[in-house]
């Protein structure tokens, strides 16, 4: 077994130009079994392309993405049944009750036993009383954390969440994270996540991927690449990186 | 291919019509209304006409079986659009289930909403204008099976185009169903539009379901070439739909414009 099949993700050299603009340029990354990873850089630095690349919601110019053995876009369908996705701007769909929404969910990704999947994932980020709530009717706070919720219902080999605490409050943004690491712990998922809050992404992640300019600019633990940029946390980095981004 | 995840869909799209009063307008109200309008127009053109033969039940039957069309395709290309207006593409699309499954189950679901509205007709017509579906009699399936194909149809090649130019495209989802039913001869044969027009309407599968109900009202059997041209053409056209819609979605991640519905 090589390395590149025990990975639960593994992206190769992806390449994508909107329009003569390259938004990602080369960009390797791979994740390894219950490995938490951060995809950080400046606006701009193609993060969310990347993201949605490695989602198969967007087909890289060149480059290959293959999560869990599964080649994409092939294999999209078989893949996704080991990822689960959120993020702080995506809605739920209206009209449907957060139970319902998510046992749809659940439905689609396979989930045998819907009803006890969706009890067992409200409860582990603490949101129960939500249960019977119009999904249009949350705030935009609790809609996020439904969102977290319906992409940890089927114990998915790989977490991917873009900016899943932007909207939340500080305690609730704590419990996130401490649902997080736990469900990480316990089930043995990787988890890949962007993140503008930095001290987040030091208590979340273990290996921290550095974009700037559709490039890997960085690529170790958050303290290793502090202290390679002359900094003592993350902050410096990003501020820096994101003030070449600027100027280039 | 998943049954259940097929299932899922058709259960998203039955929560989004329990509480949603306006979709209940497209099976209950709309098909009311139809009936109201061309049931009082064939009794006024029979009421002034010398002919023996009253066009009311021509245009009953028409629009009746036309809501076989557009309760299918309306059923396919809303189900799709309820992800775009509630911004949850992107979640249907990082999940496993595949673009077959999702059409298979809107369009599964819009055989729920053809005979709910097929039930409003059936119940309006007669109690307005005593008129019977069942004197079609079991003609009825062929011509019904070629119309909901070509509505699925219909539906899934404007999914497609919403894809493609975006949200503001979605007017051809009721948009296509007046184009079809002024080239279908719903209510009229097709040497009745301009002449110039014909070979379009000749072409299109739904013009030979009609051609077909005409016949089995005017007293005639079910004639075997319309419905055999229909079935041909309602699957060719289907083909086409999704083939188009393929590639469209091709395009649409190519391009990048998830970021348009999120």
């Amino acid at each position: 077994m090589t390395q590149q099949a025990a990975d639960v993700l593994v992206a190769h050299e992806l390449r994508k130009t909107f329009k003569k603009v390259e938004a990602v340029r080369g960009i390797s990354i791979t994740v390894a079994p219950g490995e938490r990873v951060g995809l950080l850089g400046p606006n701009g630095a193609g993060k969310t392309t990347t993201l949605l690349m490695l989602l198969g919601a967007i087909l890289p110019d060149t480059g290959s993405v293959t999560i869990v053995g599964h080649r994409l876009p092939r294999h999209r369908s078989r893949a996704m049944e080991s990822v689960g996705f959120a993020a702080g701007y995506l809605p739920l769909p209206d009209r449907l009750k957060v139970r319902e929404a998510l046992g749809v969910f659940a439905g689609w990704y396979g989930v045998r036993n819907e009803k006890q999947a969706v009890n067992e994932a409200l409860e582990r980020f603490e949101i129960t009383q939500l249960a019977d709530r119009l999904c249009n009717a949350l705030s935009s706070g609790q809609r996020t954390l439904v969102g977290i919720v319906k992409a940890t219902l089927h114990n998915p080999k790989l977490l991917v969440l873009d900016e899943p605490t932007a909207s939340l409050d500080p305690d609730v943004a704590l419990r996130v994270r401490t649902g997080l690491l736990q469900f990480c712990a316990s089930t043995g998922a990787a988890l890949l996540i962007t993140s503008h809050d930095m001290r987040e992404v030091e208590m979340l992640t273990e290996r921290v991927i550095f974009l700037a300019n559709g490039q890997v600019v960085a690529n170790d633990t958050p303290a290793a690449i502090a202290a390679t940029f002359g900094y003592d946390d993350l902050e410096g980095v990003f501020m820096q990186l994101a003030d070449e981004a600027r100027r280039a | 291919m998943s049954w259940h995840r097929i299932r899922v869909v058709m259960r998203r799209h039955a929560y989004v019509l329990w509480r949603a009063p306006h979709r209940w307008f497209d099976i209950g109200f709309w098909p009311l209304m139809d009936i109201i309008l061309w049931g009082s127009l064939g009794t006024y053109v029979a009421r002034n006409s010398t002919s023996a033969t009253s066009s009311t039940p021509y245009l009953i039957a028409g629009i009746m079986m036309f809501h076989i069309l557009f309760q299918s395709q309306i059923a396919v290309g809303t189900g799709f659009l309820e992800e775009t207006w509630s911004r949850n593409l992107l979640n249907v699309l990082t999940t496993p289930v595949t673009e077959f499954e999702y059409l298979a189950g809107t369009a599964a679901f819009g055989l729920f909403k053809v005979l709910f509205a097929l039930a409003t007709l059936s119940i309006t017509a007669f109690g307005f204008f005593r008129f019977e579906l069942s004197s079609i009699g079991w003609s009825i399936l062929p011509i019904a099976l070629i119309l909901t194909i070509v509505g699925w149809s219909a539906g899934i090649a404007n999914i497609g185009i919403v894809l493609r130019f975006g949200q503001g495209a979605e007017i051809l989802i009721w948009g296509s169903n007046f184009i079809l039913m002024a080239f279908s001869g719903v209510f009229n044969p097709v040497d009745a539009l301009p002449g110039a027009l014909q070979p379009i309407a000749r072409i299109l599968p739904s013009t030979h379901a009609f051609n077909a109900l005409r016949a089995v009202l005017d007293g005639k059997p079910l004639p075997g070439n319309e419905i055999a041209l229909g079935v041909i053409g309602a699957f060719v056209m289907l083909l086409a739909g999704f083939s188009f819609t393929a590639w469209m979605l091709h395009v649409f991640r190519r391009r990048g414009f998830v970021t348009r519905f999120s």
